[in-house]
């Protein structure tokens, strides 16, 4: 799917626009013909040349990726199709506005996308708009003991996510997935897979624990 | 000092999916703040985020989406960047957006600060202080009540707490609290539905429970 992308308009102008960042480009491709998930330090970059160049190509290219997902996640969290779009907007936005505030040793740039169109959804989510700058509730600064172990990438990191997500069994996912999208109560998940609600509880604690054992390894 | 008392897993991978409400939202983040595990375990499920993020199908932008988006980068330059209110020191960062009613006394050695949030729902946060020694009324919950300890510390049936703790109650749950005596307790709370209040002191609350 990655090199479909880099066939668009936005990816071609990205590349003779920024032609320091081809050699990640390349990465990308290569990594697509491996059949690999796509490579996030691209995505990464691109932040960064928002950061530093204001570069609209690189911000084109994010959002060509990353405003269609983010529409779809708030679609899936009950928004209508005009205030997903809006919204999906609205994140990108603030995606321009705090580039300089990404750090790719601590986040690839699909997590550090995804906290921003999260805080999006439940400050915008609920009618009310507060100019309130997004993404704020977990300063930097006070994150030094959180610091990722450094033997570890954060593609990596999130490449072992994936691995680990894909290794659950479906009816886990499923409860995570619904727990992560859908802002569902445990009675609504319960009827909505059909299973008795003690069902979903034990499921959901299991799905945690599953989490932290995962998270444990990461940290 | 050492953090005994966490959010479960489950409110803290509510807080990383965004699935909370804003004002439970504050109180599990003024509790971040300060615990590095609970931070680690929510930069861990944003990871999971991220990567469901990436494996969503895409729904297809409005047309001029990008457009739009850039023009309205454009006109960003006159923009005037939200001035942020002032805070009282001593209170958690996450506090800085949100504006605070005054505090007002509820009862002997108890007072509140309501934190006026944008959309608060069923939801209501506010500050509570309570003075050295004081006892807080018998209580249990229709909905759940999350409490971040600020400063100082209190005791119950289910443990001592002291600032950087937090607790999570539920309607089954039947608290008496009593406040530490060496210094006044204040607590960051998000309280959902009514509470049920018994005895004295309990009707002195009311006023604030009706807030």
């Amino acid at each position: 799917m990655s090199a479909l992308r880099l066939a668009s308009p936005t990816a071609r102008n990205f590349r003779t626009l920024a032609p320091s960042l081809r050699p990640a480009r390349a990465r990308l491709t290569d990594a697509a013909m491996d059949g690999k998930p796509l490579a996030t330090l691209d995505y990464s970059q691109m932040i960064v040349a928002v950061a530093r160049q204001r570069d609209r190509a690189a911000f084109g290219a994010l959002f060509d990726h990353f405003a269609p997902r983010i529409k779809a996640y708030l679609l899936r969290a009950g928004a209508d199709e005009g205030l997903a779009d809006e919204l999906a907007q609205e994140a990108l936005l603030a995606v321009w506005r705090k580039a300089e505030t990404f750090d790719a040793a601590r986040a690839t740039a699909a997590t550090w996308i995804f906290t921003i169109a999260r805080n999006l959804r439940t400050d915008r989510f609920r009618k009310e708009w507060r100019d309130v700058p997004v993404g704020d509730d977990l300063p930097d600064a006070i994150d030094e003991a959180a610091a990722p172990d450094e033997s570890l990438s954060e593609a990596e990191r999130g490449e072992r996510v994936r691995h680990a997500l894909r290794q659950l069994p479906p009816e886990q996912i499923k409860v995570i997935e619904l727990s992560f999208f859908e802002d569902q109560p445990h009675a609504e998940i319960a009827q909505t897979l059909g299973i008795p609600l003690g069902t979903v509880k034990s499921r959901i604690r299991i799905a945690m624990a599953k989490l932290r054992d995962l998270v444990g390894d990461l940290s | 000092m050492t953090i005994r008392h966490h959010p479960s897993d489950e409110t803290l991978a509510a807080y990383a999916a965004g699935t909370l409400d804003l004002g439970r939202r504050v109180v599990v983040a003024s509790h971040l703040e300060r615990c590095a595990a609970c931070r680690r375990f929510v930069r861990g499920a944003e990871q999971v985020g991220g990567v469901m993020l990436e494996d969503l199908s895409p729904a297809p932008m409005s047309e001029h989406a990008l457009a739009r988006t850039l023009a309205r980068i454009d006109r960003e330059h006159s923009r005037q960047p939200a001035k942020p209110v002032a805070n009282e020191p001593g209170l958690p960062a996450c506090l800085k957006p949100y504006e605070m009613g005054r505090w007002r006394w509820v009862g002997p050695g108890v007072e509140m600060r309501p934190i006026l949030l944008p959309e608060s729902g069923n939801v209501r946060v506010f500050l509570l202080k309570a003075g050295p020694g004081t006892r807080l009324p018998q209580h249990t919950h229709e909905g759940s009540e999350l409490t971040s300890i600020l400063v100082g510390s209190f005791h119950h049936e289910g443990g001592d707490f002291f600032a950087g703790d937090f607790e999570e109650a539920d309607g089954d749950v039947e608290h008496r609290p009593i406040v530490g005596t060496d210094m006044a307790c204040i607590c960051l709370v998000a309280l959902e539905g009514q509470l049920k209040l018994s005895g004295f002191i309990g009707a002195l609350l009311n006023p604030f429970v009706r807030l």
